[in-house]
């Protein structure tokens, strides 16, 4: 086990500087760089910027060198120093900017994925075990909507009726007034009256694909011969069925953590940037549009270490709950 | 027509009123209030106010008065310049107090607090004429090429530290012209081609001499939002040559993410990063703009009075609250969360606001920005058939007269625009009608008839003409704008194409996106454009560049523009020798050699009359409506002012004498 584990690590390393590499030159590919973005958008704007000024920038930054030269700045810098760079857009460390919005993202996500699992296995599991049951067709139907419905769709509409219908201070996971005050008792109340609207839509989005997930797993194992034969034995049902099918039905749940961990960080990024919260989702899209390279860069790195790391955890997990799998070479 | 004209005389009457008030005034005037005189040039002669003449009763915010009396600030008349500058108010003396509420969209839409903050040496009255502001007055000489400049006696910054020459001296030393600062020199600050910097002259410790190598007439637009110097006494500690422990500073830049000492300095230098650098500007940074909130709050010593030496702003803090997406800011909008904005507020969402004008308690107040809707049609395509007839001013006149622009206006944007061609906006001081009006009317049967007389007889059976080379194919090109299909631009160009067909002209609309669009002018690749133009409210402020075809983003001579600029470019090209254009950049060059404001105008008259004499462009539509959310109580801004960047924006009129009517519910 440990040597897997080990080998596993080792082969992670060039994985990632090779993502790195080709995350980085893709970034660069649309032609331009940050500055002519900046420029061309202040110009859509009306603004006029003097050629001068984004000359004197383009030198500063060094967008002039060719792009091998400041990949290796970047990734010299990350590995040396665990300095991550200039985001050129923000002004700022993108250390800095990635650990500002980390917490809340995190907080975001994972409440989300535990509501999301808590509603999903219960309704799932009702759902095979009453197959064709009236109940089981509403939650169906209810599900296969959830599963076509876009999470930003879903949250336009809940903060327009949030906003019309109750009035409530929708966009940002703060009130204007608690936005530069320090933390207080007051400001997490502030955030919870919030948050539940962005749990919710992401959550519910995640809700019935795992319902479906769930009902169908469960449903193969229901009617396999060591259900029958826990049944013959005179087991209760309830006990039954949550002590062996659930658990091995729940496997994908497992199989996924690899996706669920860069989840946590980019998953929400368009019900974000429509809710407008300062999570890091929408900061990537937009360091990708306006190919503010270092900042995006780092992201797509953060979010390959998250998702390589991610498929690790999985295997290790998948491994611990599932005893017919095995450790082989 | 007439309508405006009345505008413009309340205008200046209004002033003059406001300047009887002053001088009605039992106590001394503060200053005279600058005239909206014609000719800036000779601006007032310094008036000699003794420093008694300041108020008796100081007249400051509650909140600094409060200040003074505990001791931690001094009294208003050591804060104030001996003759500090009178803001014209544009409805009345104001209230002290509140808070304005507005929206940004990160660090890189910076623009929205810099000019709502940006206090340059000079800037425009009412008439869009240049006045004093940071300067007393300024004077230049006949050739234009040396600038006297008046500082204001007992002028502050923020920090309470005198604002004198020296300050000019040592940012011209220690940055203007150091090249690790500024691996190009400043526009502001240098003339000619290649760039050569101005020297600067300390005459006494309020006047200086700015001596440039070549004419610079435009040199006050320039300053208008900016030439102010860099604090000196604060910066220098982040200045290589000046401190004593080198090693530490480089250092200190390191750890601060930076390569260099330069990169420290710049971000240092930024206002709206670091809330500790001295300024002059009414509201002064409290923390960084790369937070969600950005706050701004009042300078003890700004530098300016109200017309009864008030101590200005009258508002004692500006928000800005970060938004990623206009779905969010609208909604802040019709909640009644935004207090003053035009930026980033949208003519397509007009209805939105309107409709919830009641709910969110503002107004929607409607300002002329200074685009236009006009086809750029390239007379420098690289497709030699498109570029011949582009270049036959039968076919431009033609094409002009084939549109039918009040249809237009009517149907897509509810008759808000102005049919006119690209030219200055009618309350310009550059505004001329001949330009404005040239061809706009609707005409197909002389569109065609001209057409024919160009030669471009031969049809398709559709109706579409054909190239006269005789190869039988139809004349048929593309226009490209960032226009996404649905929008009212996008619906306006379809518009166009179904009015060139008409005439037998198959223009097709295509949609790119902005990078793609850049690569294309940048490389002559376009056939014609769907932008039309910005610039006109003040166009010799930021030398008229569309007007004389250097802009190539608005790619009308994109290769002649390109060669004029860099004639090595390999997508650069001359223009022939007896071609129009030279006349456009003849006078220019005419216009930068001239020091007097009213003969400017008359050159820059002379290549608005080649405009309406060619019709470079296919002008549409013009005096674009521009929202402004105005919340309702919010004074001392006017509907109808221009919204360009030149004049500040929505900024126009002076943003520290804005004010609310009861601020005390606006905290």
């Amino acid at each position: 086990m440990l040597g897997y584990v080990l080998r596993r690590v080792t082969i992670m390393i060039p994985t990632l500087l090779i993502i790195s590499i080709i995350s980085f030159v893709i970034i660069q590919l649309p032609p331009g760089d940050y500055l002519t973005s900046y420029a061309a958008q202040l110009r859509t704007m009306g603004d006029i910027v003097q050629q001068e000024e984004i000359d004197a920038l383009r030198q500063r930054y060094g967008l002039g060198q060719p792009v091998y030269v400041q990949y290796f700045k970047w990734i010299s810098g990350i590995i040396l120093r665990g300095d991550w760079g200039q985001s050129m857009e923000w002004q700022k460390p993108v250390r800095d900017l990635i650990w500002e919005r980390l917490a809340l993202t995190m907080v975001l996500s994972g409440v989300s994925i535990l509501v999301s699992w808590f509603i999903a296995i219960p309704i799932g599991v009702y759902s095979a075990t009453h197959q064709y049951s009236i109940p089981d067709y509403i939650l169906s139907i209810i599900s296969f909507v959830g599963v076509g419905t876009p999470g930003f769709m879903l949250a336009l509409v809940i903060m327009y009726v949030a906003m019309t219908a109750f009035g409530l201070n929708v966009g940002g996971l703060f009130s204007q007034e608690y936005l530069a005050a320090p933390w207080s008792w007051a400001k997490v109340v502030d955030m919870l009256k919030h948050l539940w609207i962005p749990v919710l839509i992401i959550a519910l989005g995640s809700t019935a694909g795992s319902i479906r997930t769930t009902r169908a797993n469960l449903l193969d194992e229901l009617n396999k011969p060591y259900v029958e034969t826990a049944r013959a034995k005179g087991l209760p049902e309830g006990r039954l069925v949550w002590k062996y099918p659930v658990r091995v039905a729940l496997n994908p749940f497992f199989s996924t953590v690899g996706w669920s961990l860069a989840n946590l960080i980019s998953g929400e990024t368009l019900v974000s940037v429509v809710l407008s919260l300062q999570t890091i989702g929408p900061m990537m899209l937009r360091a990708l549009t306006s190919q503010d390279m270092y900042l995006a860069g780092s992201f797509l790195l953060l979010l390959s270490t998250m998702t390589v790391l991610g498929t690790l955890i999985s295997d290790i997990l998948l491994a611990w709950v599932d005893p017919r799998i095995r450790m082989e070479a | 027509m007439k309508r405006k004209v009345t505008r413009r005389e309340f205008v200046r009457l209004s002033v003059v009123v406001s300047a009887g008030l002053v001088s009605a005034c039992a106590k001394p005037a503060p200053t005279e209030v600058p005239q909206p005189t014609k000719a800036p040039v000779k601006a007032t002669e310094a008036p000699t106010v003794a420093p008694t003449a300041v108020p008796e009763v100081p007249k400051e915010a509650p909140m600094l008065a409060e200040l003074v009396k505990q001791g931690k600030l001094p009294p208003l008349q050591d804060r104030l310049p001996k003759n500090p500058w009178v803001a014209p108010v544009a409805e009345s003396v104001g209230k002290y107090g509140g808070t304005i509420r507005r929206a940004f969209r990160g660090v890189s839409d910076r623009w929205g607090p810099t000019k709502l903050g940006d206090r340059g040496l000079a800037w425009f009255d009412r008439n869009l004429v240049m006045q004093p502001r940071i300067l007393e007055s300024w004077e230049v000489s006949e050739d234009a090429k040396v600038w006297t400049l008046h500082l204001r006696p007992g002028m502050k910054w923020s920090d309470g530290t005198p604002f004198t020459a020296d300050d000019f001296v040592w940012s011209y030393e220690n940055e203007w012209t150091n090249t690790d600062i500024n691996p190009a020199p400043p526009g502001a600050y240098t003339t000619g081609s290649p760039r050569v910097m101005m020297a600067i002259e300390k005459v006494d410790d309020y006047t200086l001499r700015y001596k440039f190598a070549h004419p610079n007439p435009l040199f006050i637009y320039k300053v208008g939002r900016g030439g102010v110097p860099t604090p000196g006494h604060y910066m220098k500690q982040f200045h290589i040559n000046l401190v004593d422990d080198k090693d530490a500073l480089q250092a200190a830049a390191q750890k601060a993410g930076f390569n260099s000492w330069s990169e420290y300095y710049v971000d240092r230098n930024w206002w709206y990063m670091n809330p500790d650098k001295p300024s002059v500007m009414p509201w002064l940074a409290k923390n960084k703009l790369s937070e969600e909130l950005f706050i701004m709050e009042r300078n003890p010593y700004y530098f300016a009075v109200d017309p009864e030496g008030n101590q200005l702003p009258y508002i004692d803090k500006v928000t800005h609250r970060l938004f990623e997406t206009p779905e969010v800011l609208n909604l802040w909008v019709t909640n009644g969360e935004i207090d003053f904005q035009a930026r980033h507020m949208s003519m397509a969402n007009f209805t939105l606001y309107k409709e919830n004008e009641a709910k969110g308690g503002y107004k929607v107040f409607v300002g002329k920005s200074a685009g236009h809707l006009a086809m750029n049609i390239n007379h420098t395509t690289k497709n030699k058939r498109l570029r011949e007839f582009f270049q036959d001013r039968r076919v431009r006149i033609a094409l002009n007269l084939a549109i039918n622009r009040d249809e237009i206006n009517e149907l897509v944007f509810d008759g808000l625009y102005t049919p006119r061609q690209y030219s200055p906006l009618s309350m310009s001081p550059q505004y001329y009608p001949k330009a404005s009006n040239a061809y706009i009317e609707y005409d197909p049967d002389k569109a065609n008839q001209l057409l024919d007389e160009a030669g471009y007889t031969e049809k398709d059976a559709q109706g579409f003409r054909k190239w006269k080379d005789g190869s039988g194919e139809i004349i048929s090109f593309t226009f490209e704008g960032t226009a996404d299909t649905g929008t009212p631009d996008a619906d306006a160009a379809e518009m166009v194409s179904k009015y060139l067909a008409d005439v037998g002209i198959k223009a097709t609309y295509k949609f790119v996106e902005r990078s793609l669009y850049e690569e294309h002018y940048n490389a002559n690749e376009i056939e014609a454009a769907w932008w039309g133009g910005d610039r006109t409210v003040v166009p010799l402020a930021p030398e008229a560049p569309i007007f004389r075809g250097t802009m190539i983003d608005r790619p009308w001579a994109c290769a002649w523009g390109r060669w004029l600029a860099d004639p090595s470019h390999p997508a650069a090209e001359e223009p022939p020798a007896d071609h129009w254009i030279r006349k456009i950049w003849a006078y220019w060059d005419q216009i930068s050699q001239e020091p007097n404001p009213d003969k400017q105008n008359e050159l820059f008259f002379k290549i608005l009359d080649i405009w309406a004499e060619e019709v470079p462009m296919l002008g549409v539509l013009g005096e674009a409506p521009a929202p402004i959310i105005v919340k309702n109580g919010f004074r001392n801004y006017l509907e109808g002012m221009p919204i360009d960047d030149t004049t500040g924006d929505e900024h126009l009129l002076n943003t520290e004498t804005y004010f609310w009517e009861e601020p005390e519910k606006h905290v």
